[in-house]
């Protein structure tokens, strides 16, 4: 248990961190619930991986990246609304996920667990979560011009793919935290950190690393949680993330009346 | 004083289908203050656009090579819900996000006074400029790092008349100091008359182009608004140009 505490508490510091890094974006590009309804679509690739004897991880990561440029694909190419799409396309999944996964599986698919790794995997998931924050942070002027005018960003060669980076780096993040977070609950770990720090931030830059210093410590918090307590990981996350939300209003109150 | 800056041949632009502008040329030279006219909807915004490669036109528009340009759309309010400082919003021109260099703020605090605002803005949020602020903003965002061009779309909607003197003051002594050229599009005839050498007068179609007193004769001030006369143009003793 020992082995496994500090693997899954390595794996939260992490993973919490580059989850809250995007989730600042996702937040602010109103995706918040595209983003959690993506992290569903992790489960027809378990089912597939254990249908196939596979390692579950490579195949949520494919599935997650290809929904991810479907995602990306129907918001610029269809004229119809992208959360409808993003609804038939990932309840379907869940559905379809829900139907195939073994019964005994299916918990741990959905609410996480402290998973058993081999080492390769856990240095793939340290070195791709390491990865992604300082990549987050190395795009965050181009991802937040883009994202408060589009066309002035592309005036000022700005990128128009900046969309499905964001979605394409969600995904790697949804893929490395799904082990110990639940697909249903992954997409509440990149929204969470970052409601809180908006609550509490006084500019965009503080707003980006205060998400990623939430992530991190409501993740880590959380598993440190569910060990003493002997719970699963993901629902004490959010519940952690929640707690830290309600307390962050407190700030907001108090901004607003200092205005 | 000769070189142009942009040539523009028979640009269209067709949207959703509906043809929006028509057969468009002009060409613009280095140092000009060249106002677009025409009364709404009759493609202005859409010019610019295409000029800037937003909008996708047909015909021929070729900039002088390596020329910088700065643009400020119309009506652009950033979004309340995103916790963004003046400060920032400036860093957006600055490829060292996270650590600006000193003579980044330098430079930032130059353009801030050109355009008559203090410093200590800052530390505002955007979010938090009355109209007249947040216009001048604009302008010391889009001089910022100096460029040969800037484009404006009715860079005095919605605000009011005194601080709407003091933007097209700001932009005529840039023009007049910096030697930048400005195409400007505008509502206005007064302003037009005042501080503009050429003017480009359409409505979908190009109407006229030229010098206002040359070109902007009541037979085209007809063709471009129609039959009410709603423009009048006061001779106006202060005119600069």
């Amino acid at each position: 248990m020992d082995i496994l505490f500090v693997q899954a508490l390595l794996i939260a510091i992490v993973v919490g961190a580059a989850s809250g890094a995007v989730g600042a974006f996702i937040i602010l590009r109103r995706m918040a619930l595209v983003g959690d309804a993506l992290s569903h679509v992790a489960l027809p690739g378990i089912a597939l991986a254990l249908m196939w004897s596979l390692d579950p991880f490579w195949m949520v990561l494919a599935f997650l990246l290809g929904a991810a440029v479907v995602v990306w694909f129907c918001e610029r190419q269809t004229t119809l609304p992208a959360e409808a799409i993003v609804g038939l396309l990932f309840t379907a999944s869940l559905a379809i996920g829900i139907l195939t996964i073994p019964d005994h599986e299916i918990l741990e698919s959905l609410f996480g667990g402290f998973p058993k790794l081999p080492v390769s995997e856990l240095i793939f998931i340290l070195g791709a979560a390491i990865g992604i924050t300082v990549l987050v942070f190395m795009l965050s002027r181009r991802m937040l011009f883009t994202i408060v005018s589009p066309e002035l960003a592309k005036v000022n060669g700005g990128n128009a793919l900046v969309g499905l980076i964001v979605l394409l780096i969600f995904a790697t993040v949804v893929a490395i935290g799904i082990k110990l977070v639940g697909t249903l609950l992954m997409g509440a770990l990149t929204i969470i950190p970052a409601a809180v720090a908006k609550n509490v931030s006084p500019s965009a830059r503080s707003y980006i690393v205060l998400s990623t210093v939430f992530g991190a410590i409501i993740a880590g918090a959380g598993v440190a949680g569910a060990a003493w307590s002997g719970v699963l990981p993901g629902p004490t996350i959010v519940l952690v993330g929640i707690a830290a939300f309600l307390i962050s209003l407190g700030f907001l109150g108090r901004r607003r009346a200092g205005q | 004083m000769n070189e142009p800056v942009l040539q523009v041949s028979g640009v269209s632009v067709v949207l959703d289908g509906e043809s929006v502008l028509e057969d468009i040329s002009f060409s613009v030279r280095k140092g000009e203050a060249l106002a677009i006219i025409g009364p709404n909807g009759a493609g202005k915004s859409v010019l610019l656009k295409a000029l800037l490669g937003l909008v996708p036109s047909q015909g021929s528009i070729m900039w002088a090579k390596g020329v910088h340009i700065g643009y400020v759309p119309q009506r652009f309010h950033p979004d309340r819900t995103i916790p963004l400082t003046v400060k920032e919003f400036l860093l957006f021109k600055s490829p060292a996000f996270w650590r600006p260099t000193k003579d980044f703020f330098a430079h930032l605090d130059h353009e801030l006074s050109i355009v008559g605002l203090k410093k200590e803005i800052l530390g505002h949020h955007v979010s938090d400029l009355s109209g007249g602020q947040f216009q001048r903003l604009m302008i010391a965002w889009a001089m910022t790092g100096h460029p040969d061009v800037l484009l404006f779309d009715e860079p005095t909607a919605g605000i009011d008349v005194g601080a709407e003197e003091t933007i097209y003051s700001i932009l005529h002594r840039l023009q007049k100091e910096r030697g930048t050229t400005v195409l400007l599009v505008s509502h206005d005839l007064s302003i037009v008359y005042r501080y503009s050498q050429h003017v480009l007068c359409i409505n979908k179609k190009m109407i006229c182009h030229g010098a206002p007193e040359d070109v902007l004769t009541p037979g085209d001030l007809k063709r471009i608004y129609g039959e009410t006369g709603f423009y009048h143009h006061h001779e106006d003793p202060t005119r600069t140009t």
